[in-house]
């Protein structure tokens, strides 16, 4: 690397005050040129407290937009302030910051617009119940279908991105299921998507957003998403220097 | 039977007048839509003091149908019309809802840092 790129680490965090003070420790010694951004998505906790003790830059939304608006302001962020690179971690502490450097090395030598920490390419340790599996199995092969390249985890949502995925995703973010809808958005724009093998470990705190009962309702409405998603007009991709 | 039928509707037409001109007075109901709730309670009320005019003669001609059926035909098409403009102004106001709490926080974010370098920290 030539010249320094400026990275921008986006934690999105919902009520997550137990976990969010240890990812940014974990992220910070294993990337110390990085910035990290918490995303605190109408937290009614201290998750914002916990994350300016450790000195990370807050933004701060006044109520609950969910995972899809609080990353793309985090996007929003990266844009207007000129970053490179945006890594997406989430704060529940199951993505390590160790594999970072993965993406990073991905997105530089694989020539990619979006780096994506796959938990099922090579060594897989990870556990999660059958339920599971077979559900992103599902959207593994129908994403793989629709994006024309094997994509093993789609609904992982630790990412890389560099400056002309910042740039789309600053304006335009799917809002339902932001992480599988994202790769659509990604394939209509022409953008390139790597995968990167990652090992990822049991959420420190806090439930996961899909339980149970729901996972089967959660999947045929994450799938009717993708659905509409392919009828969707494409936007237009900005040029740099407009306003982010 | 017919007789019935226009009291009923008749009267269901002057409460939904009735309850426009209250929300019209309190404020709480927008210009746009007041006046659409009003020009449909006035169609309802005319459908129901000549219904023969506008139905049996009228309509029924072009159309076929008669009357009770003609009307819940009408009726649902318009309510299905309305509920459909309803969902897209809620989505448009669910982004643009969305996109001010975007704006908001990265404003908010902004003036915090310029307060920091610029301001001498207030003393207690």
């Amino acid at each position: 690397m030539t010249i320094e790129k400026k990275i921008l680490v986006i934690i999105p965090a919902y009520n997550e005050e137990g976990s969010v003070g240890k990812v940014i420790e974990d992220v910070r010694t294993d990337l110390l040129q990085a910035d990290i951004l918490v995303v605190s998505d109408g937290s009614t906790d201290c998750t914002s407290e916990k994350a300016r003790a450790r000195e990370a830059t807050v933004l701060e939304l006044p109520f609950n937009l969910g995972i899809g608006g609080a990353m793309q302001a985090g996007y929003q962020y990266a844009c207007q302030r000129g970053y490179d690179i945006a890594i997406q971690v989430d704060a529940d502490g199951q993505h390590d910051p160790k594999e970072i450097a993965k993406l990073l090395r991905a997105l530089e030598e694989k020539k990619i617009d979006v780096a994506l920490g796959s938990r099922f390419i090579g060594h897989s340790e990870y556990k999660s119940s059958t339920m599971r599996r077979i559900g992103i199995s599902i959207f593994s092969q129908v994403i793989s279908m629709i994006v024309g390249q094997k994509i093993t985890d789609p609904t992982s949502g630790f990412r890389a991105a560099n400056r002309k995925a910042i740039r789309l995703f600053a304006h335009n973010y799917p809002q339902d299921y932001p992480e599988p809808e994202a790769l659509v958005l990604l394939h209509q724009c022409c953008l390139k998507i790597g995968e990167v093998p990652v090992g990822m470990s049991e959420r420190y705190s806090g439930e996961s957003s899909i339980t149970k009962i729901r996972s089967v309702y959660y999947m045929v409405k994450v799938l009717l998403a993708i659905f509409v998603d392919c009828f969707k007009k494409p936007p237009l991709l900005r040029e740099e220097g407009e306003r982010c | 039977m017919l007789i019935k039928i226009q009291i009923i509707v008749g009267l269901l037409s002057l409460i939904l007048l009735l309850i426009t001109f209250e929300l019209i007075r309190k404020k709480r109901l927008r210009e746009e839509y007041a006046i659409l709730w009003l020009f449909t309670g006035i169609v309802v009320l005319m459908l129901s003091l000549w219904p023969e005019f506008f139905l049996s003669q009228f309509f029924a001609r072009i159309t076929g149908i008669f009357y009770l059926s003609a009307i819940v035909v009408i009726a649902f098409l318009f309510l299905l019309l309305i509920v459909l403009h309803f969902s897209v102004v809620i989505s448009k106001l669910t982004n643009q809802n969305k996109e001010l709490a975007q704006r908001y926080g990265l404003l908010e974010l902004e003036i915090n840092e310029l307060k920091r370098h610029y301001l001498p920290p207030r003393r207690l």
